[in-house]
Order: C-alpha cells, then structure tokens, then sequence
C-alpha cells in the first residue's frame, strides 16, 4: 500500500502510520464506510487557511508525491510581482499565497511538471526549472541575468 | 449567495483551496486545473458528483481523499443522476425540516470526463437536463479514455491517433467528427451551457459562477489539455490550450436559455490549425504529404463553425 516514498525533512507528511488495529486493506473496507478530510467539524472550512484547518489523516494534504519529481521549480522572490499566474494555474494546488502574496512552494505535493515556469511573465523568469538535487540557495546563485528584447 | 471576487487575479488568489494536492493526476493535468477554479470560484458549500474516470481514480486513492467537500464517486454513467438525486432529496428534507442547517447554501456539482459525458452516460446526462434538476455538470474534456489507455471517444476530433483509431500505412486515425455536446446540451432547453478553457482563467471562472447561480441544469464543456495521450510535455499544457483557443479549434462561448450566443473570447490572430497539431505527438502522422487533406478538411471544419458561431451571434435567435 505504498502510494508515496520516504522524503527526508517532511515527518508531518507522508503515509503515516494507521494504529495496528485500524489498519484495513482496501478490500476490507465496509462498504458505505466515508472517510472524512478533517476531524470534527468541517462547517466553515472554506474560510479557513490551510494551517488553520484541522486535517485528517486520510486527507491527501498529509500525503507528499514529491518523489515524483526530477527536476524542481525554483523560486526567486526578488524578481517577482505577485501576479498569481502560477497560483491559479498549479495543477497540485503546490503554490503558496496567502494576502495577494506568493511566498513559495509546496514541496510535498508539486510534481515537477513545470507549467509555473512557463507561465510566469517575468523578465528573466522569478521560477525557473532545477535538478531535484540542486540546492535552493546555489540555484538562486545561479540566476540569469535580464534579457534584452530582440529587435 | 457567497460567490467570491474574481475582479483579477491576486483578489482572486485569497481563496483558501478546497482541492488538495498529493492527488496521483499525471504532472501537468489540467483536470485539477478546472476543479480547483470551480472550487475557488465560490464559497458556498459543494456537494460534488464524480464519474469514474482520471479524476475519480487519482483523487481518491485509498486511504486518501483529495477533497474538502462533499463528494460521492459513483459508476462511470451516474454523475448527473448522483448529483440530481442529492439535489432531490436536499430539496425534500428542506421542506421536511430535516436539515441541520436549512439556510447554508449548497451547490451540486457533477464532474465527467469525455468518455463518460459524450458516450457511456449521455443518456442519465439527458435525463437529468430534462427533469430541470438544479445542478451543474461540469466535462472535462480531454478528447480519448485516458484513464484506460487513451482509446477513441466519441469527443475525439478527426485526424486524432489513439489506440483503438490508430494511424498508420492504411488510416489517418480517427475519421469521425466529434460530436457536437454544447449544442446538444443547449438543444435539451437547459438555462445555461457553455464551452470554456483553463488558459482564459476569468472567462471560465465568470462562466462557473455563472452555471452555479444559475437555478436549473447548467453543462460545461471545458477543454483539458491531456499530456499523456495528446503526447505533449507537461509543462506546456497552458500553451497548447492557448493554442486550441487561439486557432479556434475550441472557440469560447455561451448559450443562454438554448438560443442566445455570446462569443467569450476572440483572437486578436486567429492561428493556422497547423501550429495546434504540430504542438502534439497525436497528429504527427497529418504532417505526411498524403494526409494533407486531413489537415484540410479540419481547417474548413474550424472555419464553418467560426462562422456559424459568428452568425447565431448576431442573429440572437
């Protein structure tokens, strides 16, 4: 039942453990049975911020597929205008806003596809494209200059 | 009615998502996409409606649920009738005063893919249109079965290679045209039908507040650039819907109350369909010389149904 790799540095994420007696294969599941995405009461959750909410275990937020991933993208703050481009067009929900401002990214749950970089309008780009081993801070060492329009 | 700002991008950005990452859609779907900005789009609370298919499968995964609300996966055909029924029996425990919070707005929301929208459940979809049920379904549509090897739908577009209309020394791929949905969806009389992309990100948040208001059965077709059977890398999945809008292979538009047309989104240059197919591995075989009159024939297509559009437009009948 191993749907996610061992991450180092997320031990509030990733499959956690379910007590022994809890544990049930898939087809061992009542049927009928629901699995509710937080503990206790969900009213007002959609005016709740993520580090608000009281997540469940069986909610997929406590899951990470960042093993998924080759290459990562990486985010240079000093460049970028806040205009949510990649916020509304994440597929993993990986990048995080909060008050109008972008302040990162989501390393558990983004899957390296990329689609942030190609749509941020920046000149050079504030998320670029890096190998998963690369080192955040030697990445934005490594940050190309601003390219002049060609005429 | 909580519908919230959507007035650009950083108002709209304050929402809290209800559609949780860690779900197992292939790298650069746009299915999450679309859901993500229906869920934003309102802060109402959702009772959502899933039909089997990519979606279903890679958001529900045991023992995960990428969901903050309300969701019920049922057969591959049953998303309209699922979301039909809770709207029934919400409507009769309102009146029962049954309801443990009878005043919470509570909006019902199916989602189905191609397959399940175009072919195995447009019946159950057509019963739930007729009956006037007040819900919204929503298509995501990717244009094959992606979920089960990317074989042909009847939402596959000519000239398309799948698995089960493969091209090669004796076919072109598949040779029928894809079935018309919005207007078959406008013809059932339903209020509010449109056809909307995940690259023009105001059009279609406008369009789901729009179907969410809206009181009676509202169909969405929303074009989901599919990486995996479209054959193209991940990342350039906004651009190559960019591209489907631009060429007008998926034009942007509404049908109000089954006869009024507004064309959302015109091209300032509408493209050569060329660069849409030459964008994907699907159509590589058009590019030979004796498939040319593929690559034609889709051409005339796109241009008799701009001009069709154009002239329900103006004709406001």
């Amino acid at each position: 039942m191993s749907i996610t790799g061992s991450v180092p540095g997320t031990d509030k994420r990733g499959l956690r453990e379910l007590g022994a007696e809890e544990k049930v294969g898939w087809d061992e599941v009542t049927q009928g049975v629901t699995l509710n995405s937080f503990v206790g009461d969900a009213a007002d959750i959609v005016h709740k911020k993520a580090e608000e909410r009281n997540y469940n275990d069986f909610n997929s937020y406590t899951a990470t597929v960042a093993s998924w991933r080759i290459i990562k993208p990486v985010y240079n703050r000093d460049i970028c205008i806040d205009c949510q481009n990649c916020w509304v067009w994440c597929p993993d929900t990986s990048i995080i806003s909060r008050d109008k401002q972008m302040l990162g990214i989501d390393y558990d749950h983004c899957k390296g596809c990329g689609v942030c970089v190609e749509v941020c309008p920046t000149n050079p780009k504030s998320l670029l494209m890096f190998g998963e081993a690369e080192e955040n801070d030697k990445a934005l060492s490594a940050w190309p200059e601003k390219k002049k329009k060609e005429k | 009615m909580a519908i919230t700002s959507i007035k650009n991008l950083k108002e709209f950005s304050t929402n809290n998502d209800r559609f949780e990452g860690a779900h197992l859609l292939c790298p650069g779907c746009a299915h999450s996409m679309i859901v993500r900005e229906l869920m934003n789009c309102t802060d109402d609370n959702l009772v959502i409606a899933s039909n089997t298919g990519c979606l279903e499968v890679s958001t529900a995964v045991y023992p995960y649920t990428s969901w903050d609300t309300s969701w019920i996966h049922i057969g591959f055909e049953n998303a309209a009738t699922a979301a039909s029924c809770a709207e029934s029996m919400y409507k009769a425990r309102k009146n029962k005063g049954t309801l443990k919070d009878p005043d919470a707005p509570v909006k019902f929301v199916a989602f189905g893919g191609d397959g399940s929208t175009y072919d195995i459940g447009f019946q159950w979809l057509s019963g739930a249109m007729e009956r006037g049920h007040d819900f919204t379904y929503i298509c995501l549509d990717n244009e094959n079965y992606a979920n089960t090897g990317g074989q042909r739908s009847s939402a596959t577009p000519v000239g398309a290679n799948t698995s089960t209309a493969q091209a090669g020394s004796h076919s072109y791929g598949k040779k029928q045209k894809k079935k018309d949905m919005v207007a078959i969806m406008a013809a059932h009389g339903a209020p509010y039908v449109a056809q909307l992309a995940p690259n023009k990100w105001k059009s279609m948040a406008k369009g789901f507040q729009k179907a969410l208001e809206t009181e009676g059965p509202c169909f969405i077709n929303t074009v989901s650039a599919c990486t995996t059977e479209w054959k193209f890398d991940p990342k350039d999945t906004i651009n190559v819907t960019d591209l489907a809008t631009d060429t007008l292979m998926f034009p942007i538009y509404e049908i109000i109350d089954g006869h009024e047309l507004n064309i959302l989104y015109r091209p300032k240059n509408i493209l050569k369909v060329e660069d849409y197919l030459g964008a994907q591995g699907r159509y590589r075989h058009l590019f030979k010389p004796e498939n040319k009159h593929v690559i034609e024939r889709i051409q005339k297509d796109i241009d008799e149904k701009w001009e069709f559009l154009q002239r329900r437009e103006e004709a406001r009948i």
